[in-house]
């Protein structure tokens, strides 16, 4: 480096330099270990917590996985096939089935952790709540992308938090019914017919008119 | 051991963020003191970009935050200027701002599009399953996310090398 891209020492002597260097030294040395003892006493020690195995579900599938997909709706080529069938259970261990023929379904995936989901079921549950979905169709949650070291942990309090009152199929830890489903992003929404066709499939969130549409051509018509 | 290591990283910033507000008022004044501007001011930086480049990689590699696509841009634009502003510390190349100030300022460009999805994830679109952008892994103080903290830091290593520059006057 040529001498104009280099500094010239303006302290006076040598000691004086070493001296200043030494000061510094030893006061960014105090800041860190203030910093420190700040971060170890104001960190509470987390208690035990649920982990990902405690909560995650132990779900059977039958039938023939989809295609990964959601993400161009009107070309998804699975669009009137069958659905796998999957049994499972709620977070409290009640027995949920989703893909069974006999009523036509609406299954929203959601992942706790996922911003776009959070605000997903925040505007859904409201609209559910006060009966905006139509009594023949059946809605259920299926809780996956389940990661206890991921933020908004445990997904059976944010749902409660929520005042989400539907069935949740809780998936297991390896995101099994996600894969079955051929899902692609979260929110993930997945239409069935009453003969457990798909009849759409949808990455990313829908706004309550959307959804509406969804549950009339899962049910044949408008209602 | 993780919680306290990001609250250590977020005091940490909230310093930074002193440091450059504090460094943007000397630029302002055009009173730098020589201490700062000859001791102090290269060093920090880089010890900023090495806090910055060790914690993002304790938090992907030991505590297993994924990174997304806009981290890693961050990463591309803060590990190198750990080296580069190493090496200039140790040479007291003063003239460092002239690299430095472009990376940082990418990285910066990046951080604040990033704190912008985490806080409107619909402009994100749907969460990818395994790394999403919008996703808050880190929220210290209530405001303090990885890519605030990322942007407090490239902020901090611009008005530091601004600061050391050749052209500032010295404080009497």
């Amino acid at each position: 480096m040529s001498s104009s891209t280099t500094s010239k020492r303006t302290t006076s002597t040598p000691d004086g330099q070493g001296r200043q260097r030494l000061l510094l030294a030893i006061g960014g040395l105090v800041v860190l270990a203030f910093i420190v003892g700040i971060a170890v006493l104001s960190t509470g020690e987390r208690g035990s917590r649920v982990t990902t195995e405690d909560l995650a579900g132990n779900p059977a599938i039958e039938g023939e996985p989809l295609a990964p997909g959601g993400q161009d709706q009107p070309n998804d080529p699975e669009v009137g096939s069958q659905a796998p069938v999957v049994t499972g259970a709620d977070f409290d261990g009640t027995p949920v089935t989703i893909g069974e023929p006999g009523t036509p379904q609406l299954l929203m995936f959601m992942a706790s952790w996922c911003p776009a989901c959070q605000e997903e079921l925040r505007s859904v549950s409201p609209w559910l709540a006060e009966g905006g979905l139509r009594e023949d169709v059946a809605l259920v949650a299926v809780s996956t992308g389940l990661d206890d070291t991921r933020p908004n942990w445990p997904p059976d309090e944010w749902f409660e938090s929520e005042g989400f009152e539907y069935p949740v199929l809780v998936d297991d830890a390896d995101g099994s019914v996600a894969s079955a489903y051929g899902l692609t992003a979260t929110p993930f929404w997945v239409g069935l017919d009453a003969q457990g066709q798909v009849v759409a499939r949808a990455a990313g969130m829908l706004p309550v008119d959307q959804i509406q549409v969804l549950a009339d051509a899962v049910a044949g018509g408008p209602a | 051991m993780t919680p306290v290591l990001e609250r250590i990283f977020g005091l940490l910033a909230l310093m930074a963020l002193v440091v450059a507000v504090g460094g943007v008022v000397a630029l302002a004044r055009g009173r730098v003191p020589a201490w700062l501007r000859d001791d102090v001011a290269l060093p920090l930086a880089t010890a900023i970009a090495a806090v910055a480049t060790g914690g993002s990689l304790y938090l992907s590699e030991v505590a297993g935050y994924l990174p997304c696509a806009l981290c890693w841009y961050q990463r591309i634009a803060m590990y190198p200027l750990t080296l580069i502003l190493g090496v200039a510390a140790v040479r007291h190349d003063r003239r460092v701002w002239l690299t430095a100030v472009p990376i940082a300022a990418i990285g910066a460009a990046v951080a604040v599009w990033h704190i912008v999805i985490e806080r409107n994830p619909a402009l994100a679109g749907p969460c990818d399953p395994t790394a999403p952008c919008s996703i808050r892994w880190v929220e210290e103080f209530g405001f303090l996310t990885l890519p605030t903290m990322a942007l407090i830091g490239f902020l901090a290593i611009i008005v530091l090398t601004l600061v050391a520059r050749p052209a500032t006057t010295d404080a009497r």
